[in-house]
């Protein structure tokens, strides 16, 4: 199994060249969270990240590490923005691969729920 | 025999509790008590506005959750970890 996590300045870039799947895998998941332009009813301009590190880092690869175990995964990867991430960029992104796609559709539920509870990261408005 | 004196403790703050006090750390006197639950009520009486916050707020020591119960060395770096909201 295969853990890897990366804390990055500013917007993670677009995901052009796709690494070849691990052996075994018959399912490969991406979720990529975007920031929206309305938020609570009002206009967003961006979201600025704040990240307390390494806590961050070695919480998300703890998580990672506990979902892949559990979920039987073969690999996870996830990419979190700190700093400023203007609307409509993409501040995270979960790759999941998998035996079958069950397996890595609980899996992105729990590592994104878990995160949002557990993992010391902020997030801000700056609004429009 | 256990040695009681006075310490001041620097805490780190983030997000909320950061935009609440105005600044990315405090630092706050502890008595004779110098675990991180006596840190905790101490932020609470030593500022107010951070007491709708602190609910389930968590101490951390270096980088890692610390139990209530454990004592703070002068050499620790410690922060105050409340609700998040990363993703």
């Amino acid at each position: 199994m295969s853990v890897t996590v990366l804390i990055t300045d500013g917007p993670l870039a677009p995901q052009e060249v796709r690494l070849p799947s691990p052996a075994g895998c018959g399912s490969l998941l991406v979720f990529e969270g975007i920031v929206r332009e309305i938020e609570d009813g009002r206009p967003l301009m961006a979201l600025h990240y704040q990240t307390y590190e390494p806590m961050a880092q070695t919480m998300l690869a703890t998580l990672g590490r506990e979902i892949v175990a559990r979920h039987e995964l073969i690999a996870l990867h996830a990419a979190h923005s700190r700093g400023h991430v203007p609307v409509g960029a993409c501040s995270f992104r979960l790759e999941i691969h998998s035996a079958h796609r069950k397996a890595a559709l609980a899996a992105m539920d729990e590592f994104i729920d878990r995160m949002k509870q557990e993992v010391p990261i902020w997030k801000q408005a700056a609004w429009a | 025999m256990r040695v009681l004196f006075a310490m001041l403790v620097t805490v780190l703050l983030f997000g909320p509790f950061a935009t609440v006090v105005g600044s990315s750390e405090c630092t706050v006197e502890l008595d004779n008590d110098h675990t991180c639950q006596a840190i905790l009520r101490r932020l609470s009486d030593d500022l107010p506005a951070l007491r709708p916050l602190l609910s389930g707020a968590r101490i951390a020591i270096n980088a890692k959750f610390a139990d209530p119960h454990r004592d703070v060395l002068e050499s620790d770096e410690v922060a105050l970890i409340g609700m998040v909201s990363g993703g």
